[in-house]
C-alpha cells in the first residue's frame, strides 16, 4: 500500500510485529524465571511508605492517572472542563456560541 | 426487483417497528420468549442484505434512482443511491444488525423489550431514510424519526431499572437535539423560499447561481444542526451524558450508526448541495479542535462509557479533518476512518456493555484485574483500543496514516502533527482504561465474575476481526470507500442521474 511520499507494507509489518511480540514474550518468560516475584511484609511496608497496603486496596484514582498531562494543559482544564458540568443551560450556551462561530466562519469563507 | 431495493431498505425496519406490538401480544399469548428481539434481528439482517444487494448496481453503474409514485423530480420525491450513501447505509444496517444480536442477551433481563425493539427499528429506519433519500425535506423528516427514537432509547433504562440519570440525559439530549433539528428545518425553509425546490440534486444545480451572501445563513443553520448530531465541538455537550446513561447497546448504535448518518447528512448538504469545498478548511479547523478537546477531556474521565464518548468526539475530529482537506487522499482517509470508527467504536461500547452486564459498573475506580475473569472481552477491548489509537497493523492505523499523509500533502503539516499527538493521547487514555479494568489488583467482590455470554461476544468478535482484516489488508477498505470518495468529489453524475438531464 502506498500513500503519497510514504510506503506501508501491512502484511510484512504485521509479520515483523508478531515476531517481535513473540520475542518479547520469550524475554518476559526468561526474566520471570531469573527473578521470581516474592512479595514479603517487609517489601510491602517499604514500598507503601511504612504502611501495610492490601493488594486489593492498591487502586489509583483513574482521574489522576495522567496528572502530569493535566498540569501541562492546566489552562484548558481550568476553563473548558467546567463547561462540561451537566447543566442544560451551559450546554445550550455551547450551542449558541457554536452557531455564532460557524456563522462567522462561513461568512469568512464565502466572502 | 433491485430497482425497488432503496425503498425496501427504508420500509423494512419502519413497518417492522409497527409490527412489533402485534408480535409482542402474540408471543405473550403463546409464551414465546424473546420473539420481539429475534424479529428485530431478522428485520435488520434482511435490511443489511437488501442494502448489500444494491452494491453491485451502484458500484457498477453509478447512481440508483427510485421515484416514489412514479413522480419525476423536482416535483416528486426520489430515493437516490450513489457510492457515498451506499457506504453509509451499509454501516448503519451493519451496526444495527450487530446491536440487535448483542441485545438478544444484553437486554434479556428487561421486561419492556418490545418497546426497545420498536425504538431500535425506528432509529434504523430513520437513519436509513435520511441516508437514502434524495429530498432534503424527506431527509429532515427521517432525521427527526431517528433523533426522537434515540432520545427515547437514551432514557429507556428508567422504564427497566428506575435509572433516573437516563431520564435526565434523555431530556437534555432531546432539548439540544430538538434545537438542532429546528435549525435544520429553518435552514431548509430558507432554501425553499429562495430556490423553490426540495430535491437535493435540483438545489445543488440551482444554488450555484445564487449569491454567496444569500446562502450564508441557511448554510450556517444546516452545519450547526447536523453538527449537533455528530457532536462536533462546540456542539458536543449532550454526547457524554447520553452515551453514559444509555444502554451500552444503544451507545454502540449512537456512536456507530446515527452519528455516521448525521455526518453523511452534513457532507451531502454542504459538499454536494452547496458545492462548498471552500468550507473544507473550516471543517479541517473544526475537526482539529474537536479531536484535541475530545482527547483532552477523555484523558480525565473516571467512567469508561464517558471516556468512550469523548473518544468518539475526538475520532469525529479526524474524519472532519480528512474530509475537510478536500483532496482525494484526504476524503479517502476521512471516509475510511468513518467506516473504521463505526467498527471500533461499536466494539468498544459493546465491551463496556459486557463489563456492565457482568460487574454492574463502568466506573474505572471500582474495576481491576478483570483480564483473568473475562479474557475474551479483555482481548477484544485491547484490539478495539489499539485500533482506535491508530496502532499498526489495525484498521485505525491505515485510515489515520492516510489522513496524516493527506494533511502533509495539502500543506497542513502542523495539523497532521497535532493529529499524531492526539493519537498518542488516545493510546494514553486507552492504556489507562486497560490498566484500570483488566490489569492490576482485582477487588475481592470481582473474583467470581464470569466471561460475557457467547451471544454478546459474537458481534464483538466479528467487529474485532474487521479491525484486524481492514488493518492487515487496507486495500479492502480503500476499495470499499473509493466509490464513496468518487461520488463525493464528482457531484455531476448524481445530479444528472436524479434530474435526468432536466
Amino acid at each position: 500500500m502506498e500513500f503519497g511520499p510514504g510506503f506501508w507494507g501491512p502484511i510484512v509489518a504485521t509479520v515483523v510485529m508478531l515476531l517481535g511480540a513473540g520475542f518479547a514474550y520469550l524475554m518476559l518468560l526468561a526474566g520471570r524465571r531469573l527473578a521470581r516475584e516474592r512479595p514479603s511484609i517487609a517489601k510491602r511496608s517499604t514500598y507503601g511508605c511504612g504502611e501495610e497496603v492490601k493488594p486489593e486496596e492498591a487502586i489509583t484514582d483513574s482521574e489522576q492517572f495522567y496528572s502530569s498531562v493535566r498540569r501541562v494543559f492546566k489552562p484548558f482544564y481550568r476553563y473548558v472542563q467546567p463547561g462540561h458540568s451537566g447543566k442544560l443551560n451551559t450546554y445550550l450556551l455551547w450551542v449558541v456560541i457554536g452557531f455564532i462561530v460557524i456563522l462567522v466562519a462561513v461568512a469568512l469563507v464565502l466572502r | 426487483m433491485i430497482e425497488i431495493a432503496p425503498i425496501i431498505a427504508v420500509l423494512l425496519p419502519l413497518f417492522g417497528a409497527f409490527l412489533i406490538p402485534i408480535i409482542s401480544m402474540v408471543s405473550k399469548r403463546f409464551h414465546v420468549e424473546r420473539a420481539c428481539s429475534w424479529f428485530a434481528v431478522v428485520i435488520l439482517v434482511t435490511t443489511l442484505a437488501v442494502v448489500a444487494a444494491m452494491g453491485a448496481a451502484v458500484w457498477g453503474s453509478g447512481v440508483m434512482v427510485y421515484k416514489l409514485g412514479g413522480w419525476s423530480p423536482p416535483w416528486g420525491i426520489v430515493l437516490a443511491v450513489d457510492g457515498l450513501n451506499l457506504l453509509i447505509a451499509l454501516i448503519v444496517a451493519g451496526v444495527s444488525s450487530l446491536v440487535a444480536i448483542y441485545s438478544l442477551v444484553y437486554m434479556r433481563q428487561d421486561t419492556r423489550i418490545d418497546l426497545y425493539s420498536v425504538l431500535l427499528l425506528l432509529v434504523t429506519a430513520g437513519a436509513m431514510g435520511s441516508t437514502l433519500t434524495g429530498d432534503i425535506f424527506n431527509l429532515y423528516v427521517f432525521f427527526e424519526i431517528m433523533s426522537i427514537g434515540s432520545y427515547a432509547l437514551v432514557a429507556l433504562l428508567v422504564a427497566f431499572r428506575r435509572k433516573w440519570d437516563s431520564v435526565e440525559a434523555g431530556i437534555k439530549y432531546m432539548i439540544i437535539g430538538s434545537l438542532g433539528t429546528s435549525l435544520i428545518l429553518l435552514g431548509i425553509a430558507l432554501l425553499y423560499g429562495m430556490i423553490g425546490s426540495l430535491t437535493i440534486a435540483d438545489l445543488a444545480q440551482k444554488l450555484g447561481q445564487v449569491a454567496a451572501s444569500d446562502v450564508l445563513v441557511p448554510l450556517a443553520l444546516l452545519i450547526t444542526g447536523f453538527g449537533i448530531k455528530i457532536a462536533m465541538i462546540p456542539l458536543h455537550a449532550w454526547a457524554p451524558d447520553a452515551y453514559q446513561a444509555a444502554p451500552s447497546s444503544i451507545s454502540a448504535l449512537l456512536a456507530g450508526a446515527t452519528t455516521t448518518a448525521g455526518l453523511y447528512a452534513m457532507i451531502r448538504v454542504v459538499y454536494m448541495m452547496f458545492g462548498a469545498f471552500g468550507v473544507g478548511t473550516m471543517f479541517a479547523v473544526f475537526g482539529l479542535v474537536t479531536m484535541v478537546v475530545g482527547a483532552l477531556m477523555a484523558l480525565t474521565q473516571r467512567d469508561l462509557k464517558r471516556l468512550l464518548a469523548y473518544s468518539g468526539i475526538s475520532q469525529m475530529g479526524y474524519i472532519l479533518f480528512g474530509i475537510g482537506l478536500g483532496t482525494a487522499l484526504g476524503v479517502q482517509g476521512g471516509l475510511f476512518h468513518l467506516l473504521n470508527n463505526a467498527i471500533f467504536k461499536a466494539l468498544l461500547f459493546m465491551c463496556a456493555g459486557a463489563i456492565l452486564y457482568r460487574v454492574g459498573t463502568t466506573n474505572l475506580n471500582e474495576l481491576g484485574g478483570l483480564g483473568k475473569n473475562m479474557p475474551i472481552t479483555a482481548g477484544l477491548f485491547v484490539i478495539g483500543a489499539l485500533a482506535i489509537s491508530g496502532v499498526p497493523p489495525l484498521n485505525g492505523f491505515a485510515s489515520k496514516w492516510t489522513i496524516y499523509i493527506a494533511g502533509i500533502e495539502a500543506g497542513k503539516a502542523i495539523f497532521s502533527l497535532i493529529a499524531i499527538i492526539m493519537s498518542v493521547l488516545t493510546l494514553a487514555y486507552f492504556l489507562k482504561a486497560i490498566n484500570s479494568i483488566f490489569l492490576g489488583q482485582r477487588p475481592k467482590r470481582l473474583q467470581n465474575i464470569k466471561e460475557a455470554p457467547l451471544t454478546m461476544l459474537f458481534p464483538m468478535m466479528l467487529l474485532a476481526v474487521l479491525c484486524i482484516v481492514l488493518g492487515v489488508l487496507p486495500s479492502l477498505g480503500i476499495n470499499l470507500v473509493a466509490p464513496a470518495q468518487g461520488a463525493l468529489m464528482n457531484q455531476s453524475s448524481y445530479i444528472n442521474a436524479v434530474l435526468g438531464g432536466i
